[in-house]
């Protein structure tokens, strides 16, 4: 394993559930190259794969489609930026809830999750072509 | 993700394998629900799911308040490592029933 103080990568998925598995399998890959534990990789797997089932899920609302979504990951002296684009629905950043604690119900847990693993979650306006962008970001000592 | 479901008497056991994520939720329900709604008790056993997101963990709680719906229980057994970390994650190991 290296131990890389800079890694940028990027991968455009077909916005579909089907490209969940690949997503993960992107993010394993990518963080194969860093030094860090086994525990905060899969919970970064975890984040990144959440944050694309929104995209799915949200702002194409599960409709077959054949845009894409850009995931791409920065990692620069300890600092872990995640960038998702996408050109489905605007996000209403009033609309988004993560699920509290106490409610047990199906639902926005996605959202629970990366917040819990993130320290930042920035929701953008993208630029052309892209509609949405979401900055996830960590500081990761390693 | 694949399956297999065993019977001992009135307990139905659904082996659950590989991942368990939006793309696969509808197959997952689609073979515990009905069992639930048979009014059997269900352990599911999850010793060989390496990853389980949101989407799966819903599945849990959905079957979960169904079984507690309809006077049935759902057990988890064999809970691998991943995915007892995204139970406790989402706060749930006293809600659903670990066995």
């Amino acid at each position: 394993m290296n131990n890389l103080a800079h890694i940028s990568e990027q991968r455009d998925f077909v916005v579909s559930s089907s490209s969940l598995k690949d997503v993960r399998s992107f993010s394993r890959e990518v963080f194969e190259k860093v030094n860090i534990n086994q525990d905060l990789k899969d919970e970064l797997v975890l984040a990144i794969a959440e944050a694309a089932q929104n995209i799915v899920k949200h702002a194409y609302q599960g409709e077959d489609t054949e845009d894409k979504m850009e995931i791409k990951i920065s990692l620069s002296n300890g600092n872990l930026e995640i960038g998702f684009f996408d050109k489905g629905r605007p996000v209403e950043k009033d609309k988004i809830r993560h699920r509290k604690i106490d409610d047990i119900k199906p639902g926005g847990l996605g959202t629970f999750f990366i917040q819990q693993i993130m320290d930042a979650v920035v929701f953008k306006e993208g630029e052309k072509p892209w509609i949405n962008h979401l900055i996830l970001s960590k500081k990761i000592d390693y | 993700m694949s399956y297999k479901v065993t019977e001992e008497g009135e307990i139905s056991i659904v082996h659950l394998d590989g991942e368990i994520d939006m793309d696969v939720t509808e197959k997952a329900k689609e073979v515990i629900m009905p069992l639930i709604e048979a009014k059997k008790e269900v352990h599911l056993n999850l010793k060989e799911v390496q990853y389980m997101d949101s989407s799966g963990i819903s599945v849990l709680i959905e079957s979960h308040q169904k079984a507690t719906e309809l006077g049935t229980k759902v057990i988890l057994k064999d809970i691998s490592k991943s995915v007892l970390k995204v139970i406790m994650m989402a706060k749930l190991e006293q809600i659903l029933n670990l066995g």
